[in-house]
């Protein structure tokens, strides 16, 4: 287990050295091994705990902590940053060419820098204490926080600066609750703590909502990830924000009683948030600034999933999932759109693009696909939330029309974008030749996530899911 | 013991040759004063405060070589002056005698009345206003902790009350914090940077530790009521401090307020002195912090002497300062947090987390404004061990707490 996470850790300090095309090779391959075995992992039902190192007193043992819900979060970040790292060579190419950089010696930085960041969410998901993950938290934030600044569009450091203070806030906050948990039980490994407290549980997840966002603290989320190099933006929206999530989660799985509890405003507040920034789609003009408020409306997903139950868990890691590879493959068709024609960003200028970047057009749809949660694996995602919803709250008809109101808004959207961008009258550009880099990764996620409603890798999701929440919550803490 | 005793015999007199070889050429002083601290680790390797005094010695000759960056009127003297302050930050680790203490403070802060004059063109006034207020902080210090001696042994809680006071405004003046650190804007932007790459950093660790060992020594039930004094105090500081900076125009007065923030989140730990289970966490997060202050505000200013340094060595300091795993700089925030939560003050807390947010774009400005291209040069290799030291923490610093429990342990 962890010689698997070792690799993409030593191969960030081994890929600067080579060059740009052998590095990018050698990073996507770094994240693929990762993948096939936490493929395998939820198939055999692996739980595995490797000890790293004992910390003093109130802060515990450091392990990797390997269970069904580690592995199906990393299946989506290693997939996402596998394919995201061979889409970044064509564009940082375009990019630095824009800004007047040298491209050897910059693709060097910013290859190490990516792979730093992809590699710190994967070390973030095998953590088995809340400094470890809180440590691999910051230092993701601050790899992303690098890219933007250096790389960014519009007005990058400043952007990058709002971006670094917010979620910089985000992470101190979960930091006191974790102390908070830390001086009460004595210790922060998952293992060994036995409850968490309210002033903990609420640090914790008013953090985590900054990160997830929900309504109110997403301020800087649309900056960021509409200015953002649209790599990166395939990373920080399509992964990081969900991370917020699986913080929560992890909170849930030890002690639950505090979700348990404030059930009916949280729920309220995912609807709203999900409804309010869904709405805020049709507004954008701007492509990437598009999907940045999708992403708020579909983490608002997982914030009415945490309140459903088991099965409510189940909908929030395959909402995670589906999320990911939807959005990595949307903010990719916009980053495709970007490096062909320019920077063309404008949505009131594009129209009928199917006409000339076709491949990027279909990934497209199945993205959207993705998002709206049809024929992909988000539909598993919507299936469990009405499930959980139906378990939880009993037939009751508001809640369940607010939740199918949610998912209407997604799927009206998502078409109405696609529309808007792909259909309709071409507005008048030359067809461009699209480098192979540029629409190949993002059919590979797209195909894998189709995949992933047929047996037999739907069976392996669903049932290791089952197996590991049941089993979990049974226990009421963390498997062994 | 005796080793120690013969060894601090053997840096004193070396130093004091280097300083008077250095009339002929100032270079016999630089290697005679390395030397001196050099010869300080082996005689340290059998203890478990080696660590410590590796560090120590680190900043020590960080801090000589920084002064050698640029020829002044005092060349060989400041090395031995600085080589001089080293070795007592090293000393007053293995003491618990009070009198030694209150030499240890003396002797860590006289020889700053001479660096301070060091430089291209000498600022009289503001050197005079440095020293008046470093006299006067001493005889603060020392007074109060006369009588923190006296009424503890006495058991007169008024005298003690009075005496904590003046001890920890003795205190906060020295090391500059608010609202005692008028002098530290003024003389961080006037004065040469070069020796305010030691006033700024090394000069600021014996204060503290020679405070945390007094109010332990001295200890009266009392205290406890007391120490919410000195939590204002750190409020009032970091508030100054990180606001202060972000106004701030010139690096060299961003970093004076950022000093004045980071003496803020040291003297915090102050205000769980009583709490007998964090007293070593807390100790150890102030010291952690004190280090990396140390090596980044060495670097920085004797990075504004040459108008910039090697881009990635800048932002790496920066962010240490700012406080991101698993550098340095948030192993010692991390300490002081976790201490300061379990003793129960989540508000003081809370309100550091406030300013470590306020502290980002002004660490970031501080980066940007002194990167530039890599030149090998001394100023480089200062940064470059500064920051080699801001990476030890790559595995978690466990052994710093019992190295902490070792030098106030014993009180």
């Amino acid at each position: 287990m962890l010689e698997i996470l070792l690799i993409p850790l030593v191969i960030t300090f081994l890929a600067p050295l080579m060059r740009p095309k052998l590095a990018t090779a050698v990073s996507a391959i770094s994240f693929l091994i990762p993948f096939v075995y936490t493929i395998y992992g939820l198939a055999e039902n692996l739980v595995v705990k490797q000890p790293i190192i004992d910390i003093v007193k109130p802060i515990g043992e450091f392990y990797i902590l390997g269970d069904q819900i580690s592995f199906s979060f990393a299946l989506a970040i290693c997939l996402v940053s596998a394919m995201v790292a061979l889409y970044s060579l064509p564009y940082m190419a375009h990019r630095f060419e824009e800004m007047g950089r040298e491209f050897e010696s910059e693709y060097r930085k910013y290859i190490f820098f990516y792979d730093l960041y992809a590699t710190s969410m994967l070390w973030l998901v095998f953590s088995g204490n809340f400094i470890m993950l809180y440590i691999f938290l910051e230092i993701s934030l601050l790899a992303s926080f690098l890219l933007i600044y250096m790389y960014g569009y519009g007005d990058r450091r400043k952007v990058a600066t709002l971006y670094f203070i917010w979620t910089h806030i985000a992470g101190m906050l979960a930091l006191i609750g974790f102390l908070l948990v830390a001086s009460t039980n004595g210790s922060l490994a998952f293992d060994s703590i036995a409850k968490i407290g309210f002033t903990a549980w609420l640090l914790i997840f008013l953090g985590m909502i900054i990160k997830l966002p929900g309504l109110g603290p997403h301020v800087w989320l649309p900056w960021a990830h509409a200015e953002a190099p649209t790599p990166v933006s395939a990373l920080l929206s399509p992964l990081t924000v969900g991370l917020g999530a699986y913080v929560i989660l992890r909170a849930y799985l030890i002690s639950p009683w505090f979700i348990k509890k404030f059930m009916v405003p949280i729920f309220i507040y995912g609807v709203v948030s999900s409804i309010y920034a869904g709405f805020m789609v049709f507004r954008q003009n701007d492509y990437k600034r598009l999907l940045a408020f999708s992403t708020i409306s579909q983490m608002g997903y997982c914030l009415i999933a945490f309140c459903l139950g088991t099965y409510g868990i189940m909908a929030v890691i395959i909402q995670y999932i589906s999320h990911a590879f939807g959005k990595a493959i949307l903010f990719m068709t916009a980053g495709g759109i970007i490096a062909n024609y320019h920077g063309l960003r404008d949505i009131t200028k594009m129209g009928g693009m199917h006409e000339y970047v076709p491949t990027i057009s279909n990934a497209a749809l199945l993205g959207f696909m993705n998002l709206g949660g049809i024929l992909t694996v988000g539909m598993f995602g919507e299936f469990f939330i009405l499930k959980g919803l139906v378990d939880t709250f009993g037939f009751d008809v508001s809640a369940i029309l607010a939740v199918i109101f949610v998912f209407i808004i997604s799927g009206l959207y998502s078409f109405y974008t696609f529309k808007r961008i792909y259909c309709g009258k071409p507005a008048g550009y030359e067809k461009v030749k699209v480098n192979r880099l540029l629409d190949t990764p993002l059919f590979v996620i797209g195909v894998i996530s189709i995949l992933f409603i047929f047996p037999p890798l739907a069976a392996i999701l669903l049932n290791a899911l089952k197996a590991g929440v049941a089993k979990i919550l049974l226990l009421g803490g963390v498997a062994p | 013991m005796m080793l120690l005793m013969l060894q601090s015999v053997v840096s004193l007199i070396l130093i004091t040759l280097g300083a008077v070889c250095s009339i002929k050429d100032s270079r016999i002083s630089l290697a005679v004063s390395i030397l001196a601290l050099v010869i300080a680790l082996p005689v340290a390797a059998a203890t478990q405060l080696f660590m410590y005094v590796l560090l120590v010695v680190a900043i020590g000759i960080l801090t000589i070589f920084s002064m050698s960056v640029k020829e002044n009127q005092m060349s060989g003297v400041d090395y031995s002056l600085v080589a001089l302050i080293a070795l007592i930050t090293i000393y007053i680790a293995y003491t618990n005698d009070v009198a030694f203490i209150l030499a240890a403070f003396v002797i860590a802060s006289v020889p700053t009345y001479a660096l301070v004059f060091a430089g291209d063109r000498p600022m009289v006034d503001v050197a005079l206003k440095y020293i008046v207020f470093m006299v006067l902080a001493t005889v603060l210090f020392i007074i109060g902790t006369l009588m923190l001696t006296f009424s503890s042994k006495a058991g007169d809680p008024t005298l003690y009350t009075l005496g904590f006071v003046m001890l920890i405004l003795g205190l906060g003046m020295e090391v500059g914090c608010a609202p005692m650190h008028e002098w530290v804007p003024d003389v961080f932007s006037a004065a040469d940077p070069l020796p305010l790459s030691v006033i700024a950093s090394i000069t600021k660790i014996v204060p503290f530790v020679a405070a945390y060992k007094i109010i332990l020594l001295t200890e009266l039930p009392q205290l406890s009521n007391l120490t919410i004094f000195v939590a204002f105090i750190a409020v009032i500081s970091m508030f100054t401090g990180n606001i202060g900076a972000l106004t701030a125009k010139e690096t060299g007065r961003i970093l004076a307020y950022s000093t004045v923030a980071n003496m803020g989140y040291v003297i915090a730990t102050l205000s769980i002195v009583t709490s007998k289970n964090y007293l070593y966490l807390a100790f150890a997060g102030a010291l952690l912090q004190l280090i990396v202050n140390a090596f980044g505000k060495a670097s920085f200013f004797a990075s504004i002497k040459t108008n910039g340094n090697s881009r990635p060595l800048m932002y790496l300091l920066a962010l240490s300062f700012i406080g991101l795993p698993p550098l340095m700089g948030f192993w010692s925030k991390f300490f002081i947090l976790t201490s300061l939560v379990g003793a129960g003050l989540v508000w003081l807390a809370f309100l550091l987390i406030v300013n470590s947010a306020i502290s980002i774009p002004y660490y970031l400005r501080i980066a940007r404004n002194l990167a530039g291209d890599t030149v090998p040069g001394k100023v480089t290799a200062i940064a470059l061990v500064a920051s080699a030291a801001m990476l030890i923490t790559l595995i978690p610093p466990n052994w710093f707490v019992s190295v902490a429990k070792m030098i106030i342990g014993g009180v």
